[in-house]
């Protein structure tokens, strides 16, 4: 989930106060996504899970959620961004905003991406490009008007990550859209159409906006050389972290490259607001703040052990407050899995990652412990509930995720 | 990004002191000598040349012209015979007609007949381009049965917006090809050419640098003038009796505007299409027309010196990134004024006009889905020497139009009327010839046309101007 402190702001403003859907304590299988499937829609289908499409797109991160992938207003809860200049996404009051919602992904013709082929689904994850509003052709520069990338582009609206996705390797991008034509069953939805700025997003997609692409070359300014010893990991670690968005929350969108990368937000401007209060002023809204990523001992990562990270990661667990064990049931108080947990907020889509396999969450926290240099930056906490989002989390679909197809979901040519 | 003239603007039609073309013989649509309350004028009609019954022979120049679009600030327009709109062409069914064409301009253009039944080379499609200096005859004989209102405009590859928005366009009314056989006969007719225009301040045609913030609105939403015209007029005064039924022949001519025309008080009486009247005329409280598209409609003339607007609704055809600010108010294009005059008896309406048969799609030939995104066709931009639907003379087709995006394309078929079947899956209620479809934001048309008489290649595509620029066109081989 993108947010930008320059030129826009970004929320997700929801009637109800869930917006994670997963996560029951039946299976104690961690290892069930170990293996990247060969099949290109399976893959497509791995990667549509574990980088959270559903958590705006629809059905969150459970493939059986009816909605699935659907686009907004289809199932609820409704999704809607605040696009614009701060305040906007933050204050509900804020003026001057653009109202931006996330479109149905399904194979539908008329509502969906049916009409679309592949490569124009590869060209909107890999430049943010519109699919309806660019040639199906094999773009091969980012010059507008050079090798077939539009004079006047046209981006999809953020908060659309594909500035992380981008990162992703090509066949990725391809299994991607492969999963989204073949592997789902057309819904037929029309979602509204986003609002934007006429120039269509362009004069916020610059470099200096949404950092380069490729990335910039492992250290920049902000990350270090690890140990020998983990070098292999940090190096996968930071391929995850750019393509999963990370920075989209924890700062900067930018990229590594950027002055606090990674190092939790600075500004108000930053939080990440979710709830319904957006529709109805009286309905409560949730402050997100992303905290500090990086090894810092006293305001980062430092504190943690890997285990405590790796818990966060896997089972949403904070680290603060979860001991350092070595967790192997799902059921409270059983396998060290705590009696009373306290999770952390849905704002960030640990619900997604916990499908990540075991030696990639590793990796991911190999990547913070020992590819970042520390930071000091202390962000507030997070809006918390009495239960500390325990009934969010027990909304959450299985574990591990429901076998292909569901009924969202068929093999298609 | 939109040009506001702080001046309030009374747009009048110039016609050049000793314009080459005037109104002659007994044409229906005369240019009218505005009497003392009516400012409303038509564009002359342009006399035929030839003394043949059947046999209609014409000039027609497009050239630059001193005009003053905006009053008081004279311009450089382009102009077909020296006004803007250009000259009424009048024509009868089964008329043999040749048109000598004369490129007086600059830049290279054709002339097309927008929705006439014609050979392909006749068409004035980008393909039988005029350069400048050229002469072109475009010779064709008009259908039986095609009654109607129509119009032209140039067509060149890529540059007919800025054409258009120069001043080329005008009206082609076909008539019956005896008067007696028209079923509205003994109704005053009247032709309105609806446009709008954007000016710079000195009063010649803002049209902004492609690369511009406005010329990239432009782009999209299809240019788009902030003053409004009717014949080359804003707000003008037409009469009509009490009691007395007009005939208005209304015809799109602007780049990109969608009119959703209505007279606050009364009802209109939809009688007429792209292609003519209607089996039965429609009583309706509003009504779309499209760029491009023609309607005729039945106006009654109110109380005795009674006033009413003619007005075109706030209509959403948008993406909301580029969507005007204003586009939600309504804007005035024309007073109707009833005059004091004693009523006219009430005037009957035929029940039935004609009959429209609806096109047999028992046996169709092929049925193809053409898909409409921001200007592409398909996901393709127009490409001269590529075909892209091949398709055989003598077979009926459907066609279904779907608009995959956030604002709406208007079709358009070179050549061939058709029929639209349905919309978004609701059956058509009524049977109708039309050249031009909307076809509204993320929603679908299907067509039913039938390919007879000319082989050859035919242009298809969005009539939003700039778009069909850009390319959201491509081209139909019939053998």
């Amino acid at each position: 989930m993108t947010k930008s402190g320059k030129t826009f702001t970004t929320a997700l403003t929801i009637t109800a106060t869930v917006l994670v859907t997963v996560v029951a304590a039946r299976g104690v299988r961690t290892e069930q996504a170990n293996t990247a499937p060969s099949d290109i829609v399976l893959r497509g289908r791995y990667l549509v899970l574990t980088h959270a499409c559903g958590e705006c797109h629809g059905g969150g991160d459970d493939p059986a959620a009816k909605g699935f992938l659907a686009g907004a207003g289809l199932s609820e809860p409704l999704v809607e961004f605040k696009i614009g200049p701060p305040p906007c996404g933050v204050d509900p009051k804020a003026t001057g905003c653009f109202t931006t919602r996330p479109r149905n992904l399904t194979p539908d013709d008329a509502t969906g991406m049916g009409r679309f082929t592949e490569r124009q689904l590869f060209n909107a994850l890999r430049y943010g490009l519109r699919p309806e509003d660019t040639p199906d052709v094999t773009i091969t520069s980012m010059t507008p008007g050079k090798g077939n990338f539009p004079m006047q582009p046209h981006y999809v609206a953020p908060p659309m990550p594909w500035p992380a996705w981008r990162h992703m390797p090509d066949a990725d991008l391809r299994a991607i859209a492969a999963y989204l034509k073949r592997g789902l069953k057309p819904v037929v939805n029309k979602v509204p159409d986003s609002e934007g700025p006429p120039d269509f997003w362009a004069s916020g997609m610059t470099p200096a906006e949404i950092g380069t692409y490729p990335a910039p070359a492992f250290p920049t300014m902000y990350e270090q050389q690890p140990p020998a010893a983990n070098h292999a990991r940090v190096m996968r670690g930071r391929a995850l972290v750019l393509e999963h968005g990370c920075a989209d929350c924890h700062q900067s969108l930018a990229g590594p490259a950027a002055k606090g990368y990674m190092a939790g937000i600075t500004s108000p401007d930053q939080e990440f607001v979710l709830g319904g209060c957006f529709q109805d002023p009286k309905a409560p809204c949730f402050h997100g703040r992303a905290r500090n990523l990086t090894p810092d001992k006293e305001t980062g990562i430092g504190k943690f052990t890997d285990q405590q990270i790796f818990n966060a990661l896997r089972y949403g667990l904070r680290p603060d407050d979860t001991p350092d064990v070595k967790i192997t049931s799902r059921t409270p108080g059983q396998g060290n899995f705590p009696k009373e947990p306290k999770y952390l907020g849905p704002f960030m889509p640990w619900s997604s990652w916990r499908y990540m396999p075991d030696e990639d969450l590793l990796s991911i926290v190999a990547y913070l412990r020992h590819g970042l240099k520390p930071v000091s930056n202390k962000a507030a906490a997070s809006d918390d509930t009495p239960d500390h989002w325990a009934s969010a989390v027990a909304q959450l679909g299985a574990y591990p995720p429901p076998a292909f197809p569901t009924a969202n979901e068929v093999r298609r040519k | 990004m939109r040009l506001r003239l702080t001046v309030s603007l009374f747009l009048a039609l110039m016609a050049l002191p000793g314009s080459p073309r005037e109104a002659a013989g007994p044409a229906l649509f005369q240019a009218v000598t505005p009497a003392a309350a009516e400012t409303f004028t038509s564009p002359p009609v342009l006399r035929n040349g030839s003394e043949k019954p059947g046999v209609v022979e014409l000039d027609l120049t497009a050239a630059p012209a001193r005009l003053e679009l905006v009053p008081g600030k004279p311009t450089t327009a382009w102009t077909y015979n020296g006004t803007v709109p250009g000259p009424t062409i009048e024509l009868r069914e089964g008329d043999t007609v040749t048109i000598h064409f004369h490129n007086r301009l600059a830049q290279t253009t054709t002339v097309h007949w927008h929705g006439l039944h014609i050979p392909s080379g006749a068409d004035g499609s980008p393909l039988n381009p005029v350069v400048p200096g050229g002469n072109q005859d475009y010779v064709f004989k008009v259908p039986a049965g095609t009654a109607g209102t129509y119009w032209y405009h140039p067509h060149p590859d890529m540059t007919t917006t800025e054409q258009v928005a120069r001043g080329l366009y005008g009206a082609l009314i076909v008539l019956p090809a005896r008067p007696t056989e028209d079923p509205l006969a003994g109704i005053r007719d009247r032709l309105l050419i609806l446009s709008d225009n954007r000016f710079q301040p000195d009063g010649s045609v803002d049209l902004p640098d492609h690369m511009s913030p406005a010329g990239h609105v432009d782009a999209e939403n299809g240019r788009e003038g902030n003053v409004l015209l009717v014949n080359g007029q804003t707000m003008p005064a037409l009469e009509i009796r009490p009691g007395e039924l007009q005939r208005w022949r209304i015809v799109n001519a602007a780049a990109a505007r969608i009119f959703r025309l209505a007279i606050p008080g009364q009802k209109l009486l939809h009688v007429g299409s792209d292609g003519g009247l209607f089996a039965t005329p429609r009583a309706v409280d509003d009504l779309m027309i499209a760029n491009s598209e023609r309607v005729e409609v039945l106006v009654r003339g109110g109380a005795p010196g009674s006033r009413a607007v003619l007005q075109t609704l706030p209509y959403d055809r948008y993406d909301p990134h580029t969507r005007p600010t204003d586009w939600n108010q309504p804007r005035d294009l024309l007073e109707l004024r009833t005059t004091t005059d004693a009523p006219l008896p009430a005037m009957t309406i035929p029940a039935t006009l004609r009959v429209v048969t609806a096109i047999d799609i028992k046996q169709v030939a092929a049925r193809r889905a053409l898909v409409f995104s921001q200007g592409m066709i398909n996901g393709k931009t127009m490409d001269m020497r590529r075909v892209d639907v091949s398709a055989r003379l003598n077979t009926t087709e459907i066609w279904q139009i779907e608009n995959v995006v956030a604002m709406d394309h208007p079709f358009h078929l070179h050549g061939f009327r058709f029929q639209v079947l349905d919309r978004d899956g609701v059956p058509e209620p009524y049977v109708s010839w039309k050249d031009s479809v909307n076809v509204p934001r993320h929603s679908r048309v299907r067509i039913a046309v039938r390919f007879e008489d000319f082989a050859g290649k035919w242009m298809f595509h969005c009539h939003i101007l700039d778009h069909e620029d850009m390319g959201m066109m491509g081209i139909l081989l019939l053998r």
